[in-house]
């Protein structure tokens, strides 16, 4: 079975360009979020296997929606992204216990599974 | 008016010459005044009419003149005992406590002419009513005459002989004379220790002429109840030293009124003081002393921006009408300053003057400096705001940027990645490469749009902090750098962003001019600051004033802060800039 996955981001032409591209790269894209509490509400009741985040969000930014991802029992395999690159973020990307980061242009489905297949699911 | 006071001075002239002449004519006869008795209280009435003249005519609002010229005319009628009729004498008796009472009146509405609380009011109104009526009782009941001067002509109410409870009557009027000096000695003193500073200072010697007055008045008073009657030589020693001492009340009002009128030693002394160009502290200080007022506060007009303000350029708002009282100091017509001061110093416009005109230069210099402190100020916090308003438009075109064209680029690549993926390997290899080469220089764009983003304002600066700010910087650069130390917390933003651009353009200078093999740069917590430096191993010579480390400086600057550029030729670079922290 392909993993499910959540994205989340606030532009609505990234959003489908990203769904295309997931869709046909191995993901099965249950749902989509246009900001930060949004997100919230959708991966507690969709339980994506993934969720991949964007970090500039209108309202909460990624890290703080990872922040509350993780107070729940389990939580999906976040995969943050950003038009910004990672070093952008200093450490905060690795403190924040993603399981990786992509450069938005580089997204792929090949990616994501890289990303999740070296970190927490590997 | 100068012709009712003319009119009054030759009254009080002429009752005291009459007064002076029936003392001659009567010689032995009874009733046997002492000379001395008789020239002392036509002294007491000349001084107190003399004096209350000249209070009359420098205040005419005030009541005070106009009462001491009556306590002076009052004083003329116990003449009236020495016509040797009986309805001269009895006249004589009804009104002979008629001096005193408006004495009592005056004493107790002194200096403001009136009373200012209920007790005066009540005391006043007690006065009046119960001496002159108190006189009429004991006229009725006991002839005085028989009591204290056998020899005196009958008076016309009396009974002519002795009421039994005659001696009782009197010591009862001598006594409620001691009670109601003793309340008039309270309200006195009371009124002297709630006057303001300046008022003590003329009110001094008055207040002390009144408590002895006072004093001895009660004394004798109290005597005459007591010994019923004392014996003549006590009791004319005492009616004696009451009369002096009454004397002196006008002349101590007039030395009260030279002392605090024109204090020249005090606006010498100022004179002194303003020679050594005190601070506007100082300055103050100095025309408190010489205004003998402590509260005096001066406030420097700034016709820029219309208002008052100390000598540290806080704005002061004068007190509204009614309260402290206000001189607007003026040169040529124009406003220099206004001198907030207690309005008792009304009193005393004189004073006032004396001291704004030895003050004036200083005044206006001081004001002079306000206004550059105020200017200065201005332009200090105008540049702050400049620079500040230049960091928020590089953050607001970086969000612009990502927002905008970063995003759409990035869908674009996307597609172009979609695009490509749909292209069967087998056919048109042509069209799969142009894809390529597409995607390859959308990625080239991408990159070089996020280093123009980055050079515009440093996401990672407000996202991590100066720490990995700088090691991101350290990272980038050409040459080799390295990050010796950076703060671990947080600080404001502008002095993050400050110290930033130090470093950014520090290391800019070191690869493009020093030829610099390796750089360091190195932040700490100093002092309440931040001191940024950053040395290279290059060739030294930087010109502090090119336009980059000039625009470095300024924005130092307007931080409150320093710019240091040590840059010897042949031995290196070094930039420090001194940040303060606060506010």
């Amino acid at each position: 079975m392909r993993p499910t996955l959540l994205i989340v981001d606030d532009h609505a032409g990234f959003r489908a360009l990203a769904r295309r591209l997931l869709g046909s790269g191995g993901f099965e894209v249950v749902g989509e979020a246009a900001d930060g509490r949004a997100a919230v509400t959708a991966a507690r009741e969709l339980r994506p296997d993934v969720v991949l985040l964007d970090i500039q969000l209108p309202d909460i930014d990624g890290f703080e929606v990872l922040a509350r991802l993780r107070e729940g029992s389990v939580g999906p395999a976040v995969v943050l992204t950003s038009t910004r690159d990672r070093p952008d973020y200093g450490e905060r990307v690795d403190r924040s216990g993603a399981s990786g980061f992509i450069p938005k242009a580089e997204l792929s489905g090949a990616a994501v599974l890289a990303v999740i297949g070296s970190g927490r699911m590997g | 008016m100068r012709r009712l006071r003319l009119a009054l001075a030759l009254v009080a002239l002429a009752a005291g010459l009459v007064n002076l002449a029936l003392i001659v004519r009567a010689g032995d006869a009874p009733p046997r005044s002492p000379l001395y008795l008789v020239i002392a209280i036509v002294g007491v009435s000349w001084s107190f009419v003399a004096a209350g003249l000249v209070a009359w005519r420098r205040r005419p609002d005030n009541h005070t003149g106009a009462l001491m010229v009556a306590v002076g005319l009052a004083y003329a009628l116990p003449g009236l005992r020495l016509a040797q009729t009986p309805a001269g004498y009895t006249l004589y008796l009804l009104t002979a406590t008629l001096p005193s009472a408006v004495l009592a009146h005056l004493l107790a509405v002194f200096p403001d002419g009136r009373a200012t609380s209920r007790l005066q009011r009540v005391f006043i109104v007690a006065n009046y009513a119960t001496t002159v009526p108190l006189a009429f009782v004991q006229l009725l009941l006991v002839d005085p005459a028989r009591l204290r001067c056998p020899e005196c002509p009958p008076d016309l109410l009396g009974t002519g002989g002795q009421h039994p409870y005659g001696e009782a009557v009197m010591a009862v009027s001598d006594l409620w004379d001691v009670a109601l000096a003793g309340l008039l000695l309270w309200i006195v003193v009371s009124r002297w220790r709630r006057a303001p500073t300046p008022r003590r200072r003329g009110l001094a010697p008055v207040v002390q002429v009144a408590v002895v007055l006072l004093v001895l008045f009660s004394v004798r008073q109290a005597l005459r109840a007591v010994l019923s009657p004392p014996p003549p030589w006590l009791d004319g020693a005492l009616d004696l030293a009451v009369l002096t001492t009454l004397m002196l009340w006008p002349l101590a009002f007039l030395a009260g009124l030279a002392r605090s009128r024109l204090d020249r030693s005090a606006v010498g002394d100022l004179a002194i003081e303003l020679e050594q160009a005190p601070s506007a502290d100082r300055l103050q200080q100095a025309l408190a002393r010489a205004l003998h007022d402590p509260t005096v506060q001066l406030a420097y007009w700034l016709p820029d921006q219309q208002a008052f303000v100390d000598g540290a350029t806080r704005p002061v708002e004068l007190p509204p009408a009614g309260g402290r009282s206000v001189t607007i100091l003026r040169h040529d017509g124009d406003t220099v300053a206004a001198l907030v001061h207690d309005a008792a110093l009304d009193d005393e416009p004189e004073l006032v003057q004396a001291v704004a005109a030895t003050a004036r230069l200083t005044i206006e210099n001081q004001r002079l400096q306000a206004e550059v402190r105020a200017q200065l100020k201005e332009v200090r916090a105008s540049r702050a705001r400049i620079v500040e308003f230049g960091d928020a438009e590089r953050r607001r075109v970086e969000r612009n940027l990502h927002d905008g064209a970063q995003q759409r680029l990035v869908n674009l690549s996307l597609a172009l990645g979609i695009a490509r993926s749909q292209v069967p390997a087998t056919t048109d290899g042509e069209l799969a490469a142009t894809l390529d080469e597409a995607a390859e220089e959308l990625r080239l764009a991408l990159a070089e749009l996020r280093e123009l983003a980055r050079g515009i304002y440093p996401v990672i600066l407000s996202e991590a902090g100066l720490g990995p700010a700088l090691a991101s910087l350290a990272e980038r650069s050409p040459i080799p750098a390295t990050v010796a130390a950076a703060p671990a917390h947080r600080l404001p933003a502008r002095v993050e962003e400050t110290a930033y651009y130090v470093a950014s353009e520090a290391l800019a200078n070191a690869a493009k001019h020093a030829r610099a093999t390796a750089v360091t740069i190195s932040a700490r917590r100093c002092d309440g600051g931040l001191e940024v430096e950053v040395g290279d191993d290059g060739v030294g010579g930087a010109n502090p004033d090119g336009s980059g480390l000039r625009g470095l400086a300024d924005r130092v600057a307007a931080l409150d802060g320093h710019l240091r550029v040590d840059s010897p030729t042949g031995r290196g670079t070094r930039i420090t800039a001194e940040l303060p922290c606060g506010s």
